[in-house]
């Protein structure tokens, strides 16, 4: 029952956020110089014409009529008109977001997979030369850029070896029946390659360093040495006792990955000309396309705020301190 | 010997000249310097002493589970005709709760946070005891009970019992195997007076129920007093004195353990008039004084002092650290004066 309670007002406090995100955009948008239209409206429209266009658009209503009106339309699920591609923005977003959502996910879990084994390894042989090698390099991988690693990884293995393609999400001509069809096809997964792995590499650092500093607190935690002294396998002690509670912050530090990586994604997914929501923000913001620029933004927090959700909750069920608080 | 219980000849333990210590920087801290004592079969013997006098090191090297920075440096540990100081680690590692349990200090920190008391139970259970899951289901039941905790709280986790509930839970968990000795590591420290008083009872009730041999590690002389069979004094690494509680907390023999009877107030609420403080600290034990230990803060202190002080038995099973422990009749009576102890020595 209290389990509900909390959920519930942690849902209320999900929909107040949003509402913000959402009201910070409307505004960002209507606040910027210039004419939202600039863009759309050819130079050569009469002025009558030119007028036509913002009220059909909208734009001659006063700014709290465009905001209802704004709401009411998002309630709907209604986007709005991308200028560029003459297309909803909601269809849009639809295409590009799956290849943002796999690029993310796959190389995150990759890299928090990866990095939560290896810091537990590193903290529990802690001062051998493993460790003492071990440490310095991956504090390279998180000084490195993306987009330097990227281009690196590219000039590696697609242009010097040739073992995986340079860009985008399938080889040209090919055309697959569905999502399904075209996400497991080796084609895809090939693609995929380079820049998840860039993601990866850039991202196991956080996960690794943190998983180690916490097992090396927790390793000093009263109940690690009486499980000792219960004589418990060396394996149980550091698994199931060291490793199970240091795994807690590290768990939070995913959902918040999350968010970062969608940032990080605008850069990765233009160095690999990958076709997601990242290289869209970025053009549709270069080309002042004011709909779908508003759309991919609002997309992003939405993941932003739902994994932050699911990290909470996450925590209630990994930490029963918390969910029988 | 009058009392076949509490007999020395055929201990259960026995300590000699063991030596425990911690590397700081390049520095050795000889933290436990030589101890000897005997654990009778049995009994409960109270190891105490000032913080920082060694009584913990010497506590968990019994278990051989010490810091990173420590190591067994000497001596041996008679348990069962094996010495746990040269045992390999497998051989250690296969007599850990099985024979020699442990209660901590603070049971809050010591049971893992993220499972409940019953996996807690049973992980001993099984994977030490070799229970079957209804076996060791059967037996956390028969554990809660014998601790007076109700059976269906098993399923709770740490955080959802009070502090002499969780000091409880670390007694049923340390009986969980039929230990043969149990070392209480300061087990009601953290408790208020009443609650300590309760767990107290409960242990010896059970230690006598089931005559298991305790090792009460503790600060607290009035504990020692209220529970104890034994009294194994320590000061500064070294064993100031020992003997049975009659002889030792009755009749003390060197001026530590006069200083520690003054010090502290009696658990059974008898006033017994005004507390004393020993003047001073225990010495660094990185570079400790020359001769006894005790010298600087005794206020019988002579110039033999400076010099190493023997071993010797006041009366049979009852050995004294002192120089001057033949005048020890003489001493207890000045003790207990409290301008003694006021005079810097």
């Amino acid at each position: 029952m209290k389990n509900f309670k909390a959920v519930g007002g942690r849902l209320l406090q999900l929909a107040l956020v949003l509402w913000a995100v959402v009201t910070i955009l409307f505004l960002m948008f209507r606040l910027m110089p210039g004419n939202p239209m600039a863009a759309y409206i050819d130079p050569t429209f009469t002025l009558e014409q030119q007028q036509q266009l913002m009220a059909q658009f909208g734009l001659d209503k006063p700014l709290w009529h465009q905001y209802l009106i704004y709401l009411g339309n998002l309630l709907q699920g209604e986007l709005g008109q991308s200028f560029r591609y003459r297309e909803p923005v909601g269809q849009r977003i639809w295409i590009l977001l799956p290849n943002t959502l796999i690029l993310t996910f796959s190389s995150l879990i990759v890299a928090y997979v990866f990095g939560i084994l290896a810091g537990a390894y590193l903290a529990w042989r802690r001062g051998s030369w493993v460790e003492q090698a071990a440490i310095p390099l991956v504090l390279t991988t998180r000084a490195m850029p993306e987009f330097w690693l990227g281009m690196v990884m590219l000039a590696i293995f697609s242009f010097s070896l040739g073992w995986l393609p340079a860009g985008g999400t399938r080889a040209p001509g090919n055309e697959y029946s569905g999502f399904l069809d075209l996400y497991t096809s080796r084609d895809f997964l090939a693609h995929l390659a380079l820049p998840a792995a860039t993601l990866a590499i850039y991202s196991q650092g956080l996960p690794l360093l943190l998983m180690r500093s916490n097992m090396l607190d927790v390793m000093k935690e009263d109940f690690v040495t009486m499980a000792r002294i219960k004589g418990l396998s060396n394996w149980t002690v550091v698994v199931r006792h060291a490793a199970r509670n240091a795994l807690l912050p590290v768990m939070t530090s995913f959902a918040i990955a999350v968010g970062y990586q969608l940032q990080g994604n605008v850069v990765v997914e233009s160095v690999f000309s990958w076709p997601g929501l990242g290289r869209e923000l970025v053009n549709a913001v270069a080309a002042s396309d004011y709909p779908l620029a508003q759309g991919a933004f609002l997309m992003i927090a939405l993941v932003v705020i739902f994994m932050n959700l699911l990290a909470d909750l996450l925590y209630a069920f990994l930490d029963p301190r918390i969910s029988h608080a | 010997m009058s009392e076949p219980l509490l007999s020395v000849r055929d201990p259960l333990l026995s300590v000699k000249d063991l030596r425990v210590s911690y590397q700081v920087g390049r520095n050795f801290v000889h933290a436990v310097d030589g101890a000897s004592f005997d654990i009778p079969r049995g009994s409960i013997t109270g190891l105490v002493g000032e913080s920082g006098c060694g009584k913990t090191t010497v506590a968990r090297a019994l278990t051989r589970v010490i810091a990173e920075n420590a190591a067994i440096t000497g001596g041996q540990i008679l348990f069962d005709g094996k010495d746990l100081a040269k045992i390999p680690e497998k051989e250690m590692n296969a007599l850990r709760w099985r024979d020699i349990a442990f209660i901590p200090q603070s049971a809050m920190n010591s049971l893992d946070p993220v499972y409940t008391v019953e996996y807690q139970l049973d992980e001993v259970l099984r994977r030490r005891g070799g229970l079957s899951r209804k076996q060791s289901r059967a037996r956390s039941e028969e554990l809660f009970e014998m601790v007076g905790i109700d059976a269906n709280r098993l399923n709770d986790y740490p955080h959802q019992f009070s502090g002499g509930m969780r000091q409880r839970v670390a007694i049923a968990l340390a009986l969980a195997l039929d230990p043969k000795l149990i070392i209480a590591d300061e087990p009601v420290t953290a408790l208020d007076v009443i609650v300590q008083r309760q767990i107290l009872d409960q242990l010896k009730e059970l230690q006598t129920r089931l005559g298991v041999s305790v090792i009460l590690v503790t600060h607290d002389i009035s504990v020692v007093a209220y529970i104890c069979d034994r009294t194994v004094v320590m000061y500064a690494g070294k064993v100031a004195e020992s003997g049975t509680m009659q002889a030792a907390l009755t009749a003390p023999s060197h001026p530590y353990t006069m200083g520690l009877r003054n010090a502290f107030p009696d658990l059974q609420g008898a006033a017994s008039g005004i507390l004393t403080p020993i003047e001073g600290a225990p010495p660094n034990l990185a570079s400790p004084p020359a001769g006894c230990r005790f010298k600087p803060r005794c206020p019988f202190a002579l110039d033999i002092c400076g010099t190493e002080p023997p071993v010797i038995e006041v009366a049979p099973d009852h050995p004294v650290l002192c120089h001057r422990a033949h005048e020890s009749a003489a001493l207890r009576i000045e003790s207990a004066k409290t301008e003694t102890w006021m005079a810097p020595a």
